[in-house]
């Protein structure tokens, strides 16, 4: 190694540098991201009149629609009777069905995460007592123009008009729930610094680690696999790229996915197990974001995709990307 | 110099990581405007900017824009966790610690003692552990941009893998070796799953435990993002300990050992969970997620935090990877 060190030094401190300017351009635009980016809806009149129990109803419907995924593949059947009532009709998940999985390890997973996830319903339920909303109308199915399906027609990991089974095989139930997985993360993480209450705080951030504990279960394991054929894609790893690149394009023009693609660097092979910005942080999307992915509509709506007939409660409307 | 090249492996990894990435949306993009059959996105063709430089999701105020002073605390004190932590995975990784440029500061700057490259008997286990020494370096980096000239120092860490290491003090304290046995986390991929989970499943419940004491929204946003990266690289490590357990009958167990020592050692609650399986409506159940009845992952305060750190069930202001204590104001471990 030489012993002049400049090459080095300046080397250094351009990757410093670069740094200091993401810094610089984050602090720039961070003044409006405050303002727009921190899980805020898109309508800014509507921000100043949201409470602490719209934000927490807004998320239970989230766990509605990941506890029911889960349920059906472990159980056969959506979640229990009891932790679907509450404000508006309740109405039971459609679609799923047990999935027999070939790898035993992601039963137990799937076990284990099906349970995280009740009881984050029902930890949510208590939570909001008698402000609970019901569950919505959820759309497990997998016929050509199912919400899975139409999710996985626009990754283009099946073709057009062509059904997608999440619960077919190990490997397409782990895209479903890698397709959902993410999602919560970056919902919560956007939760973190709307919600009034240190209580309510401190049991979101909670949920947060537990949901990227979930996320980070998924990508593991479909990375393990990562090598072999996708769908798609020449590799397992290149199909999760082309559903994280659908989510994208349904959340506006942050660029706020990853999927598990390796990359390589001069220190060799570099995973992507956990989705990050310039600084090692994890994403965060508004609702309105969050709604954009779920409805599989970019346009501001209010209903669509895994929900036909929308969530309940007071943030229902996705955001306007069209 | 050794430092130097680490850095920028780091910074390489990270650049090429976004790099690749937006080359691979490029490509992506064009396939899936190609498809335009694709109701979903038949109007995305229209948004060729949508891969330009976006705004930020991570909101980041000016360095030293004036936080309020328990914030300085709260993230001083995480940044001497991710100083162990970044020294801990980029030796394994790199072979060589965190950056010198990157260790001054307040208090008393200290050495690492210890810490050596892996050898990966897989490349998957080579590639998770640059992705997580990257990440750990990010958030040095970012924490002390955060905090400006507030910026604690790295204290002196002990990450040996010899007798006198912290990591034996621990091994042995949980019983995964015997009262003289020697636990060298760099010794094989499997004993690094294990040292990074008795490192990493800290760092989840510290962020945890810290969220709600946070004033500024700036803030909070950003260490709500660590957290969840945290969470992921904890549930990472602990997957592969899961899926390799069927195959080494010794690694649930010795995951679970250390798991039992660190709630003995922080606090009387037992909230500190092993990695199953456990038994859930009569299947069995991996038990990847250290969540409580309500699915919510446990936190801790900053005293039981450094009660694991110091390896010392009372309190103390140093010992075990911090020999000489960590920075700032926050330092002292809880009795009891």
């Amino acid at each position: 190694m030489s012993h002049d060190v400049s090459p080095i030094d300046a080397l250094a401190a351009h990757a410093e540098q670069r740094n200091d300017r993401r810094a610089f351009f984050k602090a720039a635009v961070g003044a409006a991201a405050v303002g727009a980016g921190a899980f805020l809806v898109s309508n800014p009149a509507q921000a100043q009149t949201l409470t602490d129990a719209d934000i927490l109803n807004f998320a239970l419907n989230l766990e509605y629609l990941e506890a029911n995924f889960y349920y059906y593949a472990v159980y056969g059947r959506g979640i229990p009777e009891a932790s679907i009532t509450g404000v508006g009709t309740p109405v039971a998940a459609t679609g799923g069905t047990l999935r027999v999985f070939d790898d035993r390890l992601l039963g137990e997973m799937a076990r284990e995460i099906a349970e995280d996830e009740l009881a984050h319903v029902n930890f949510l339920r208590k939570a909001l007592g008698s402000a609970a909303v019901a569950q919505p109308a959820i759309d497990l199915s997998v016929s050509p123009t199912s919400a899975f399906s139409r999710a996985a027609q626009a990754a283009t990991l099946v073709p057009a008009d062509t059904a997608f089974d999440p619960y077919a095989s190990d490997l397409n139930f782990l895209y479903g729930a890698f397709l959902f997985e993410d999602v919560g993360v970056t919902a919560y993480k956007g939760a973190s610094g709307l919600l009034s209450s240190k209580t309510y705080i401190d049991a979101a951030a909670g949920i947060l680690a537990a949901e990227a504990y979930h996320a980070s279960m998924i990508r593991t394991t479909i990375d393990q696999l990562g090598g072999n054929a996708g769908l798609k894609a020449s590799t397992i790893r290149g199909d999760t790229e082309l559903v994280s690149t659908a989510r994208d394009s349904l959340d506006g023009a942050s660029d706020l996915d990853q999927g598990i693609a390796y990359v390589t660097s001069g220190a060799g092979p570099t995973s992507n197990i956990v989705p990050t910005d310039a600084n090692g942080i994890a994403f965060g999307r508004t609702t309105g974001q969050v709604l954009n992915i779920v409805y599989l509509n970019k346009a501001q709506v209010t209903s669509g995709g895994f929900f036909p007939a929308g969530v309940n409660g007071t943030i229902r409307s996705s955001a306007n990307n069209a | 110099m050794i430092d130097r090249e680490t850095l920028l492996e780091v910074f390489d990894i990270a650049e090429r990581r976004r790099a690749e990435r937006r080359r691979f949306l490029r490509m992506a993009g064009t396939a899936v405007a190609a498809t335009a059959g694709a109701s979903l996105l038949a109007a995305c063709d229209d948004d060729d900017d949508k891969y330009a430089p976006p705004a930020t999701p991570t909101p980041t105020p000016a360095p030293g824009a004036g936080l309020p002073a328990g914030d300085v605390d709260i993230l001083n004190f995480a940044l001497n966790l991710e100083y162990l932590e970044a020294n801990y995975y980029s030796f394994a990784a790199f072979g060589s610690g965190l950056n010198a440029t990157l260790q001054t500061g307040t208090g008393q700057q200290g050495a690492v003692t210890g810490g050596a490259k892996v050898g990966f008997a897989t490349d998957a286990v080579a590639a998770y552990a640059r992705e997580i020494a990257a990440d750990e370096n990010q958030h040095v980096l970012f924490l002390r941009q955060q905090l400006g000239s507030a910026a604690v120092a790295q204290p002196a860490i002990n990450i040996d893998g010899g007798a006198n290491g912290a990591f034996t003090a621990a091994a042995r304290s949980a019983g995964v070796v015997g009262p003289t046995g020697t636990f060298n986390p760099y010794e094989n991929e499997e004993n690094w799953l294990l040292g990074g989970m008795l490192l990493s499943d800290v760092g989840v419940t510290a962020y945890k435990g810290s969220a709600s004491l946070i004033s500024s929204k700036v803030i909070l946003d950003a260490a709500a993002g660590i957290l969840a990266v945290e969470a992921y690289h904890s549930g990472l490590l602990r997957t592969l300990l899961y899926r390799k357990g069927l195959t080494m009958p010794l690694l649930r167990p010795n995951a679970g050992r250390i798991s039992d020592s660190r709630d003995v050692i922080d606090n009387p609650v037992e909230s500190d969970e092993g990695i199953g399986p456990v038994t859930i409506n009569g299947g069995a159940a991996s038990n990847i997620v250290q969540a409580d009845g309500d699915g919510i992952v446990f936190g801790r305060s900053a005293g039981d935090v450094l009660n694991v750190a110091y390896l010392n069930a009372g309190a103390a202001t140093s010992g075990g990877f911090f020999p000489a204590g960590v920075n700032g104001t926050i330092k002292a471990s809880t009795a009891g």
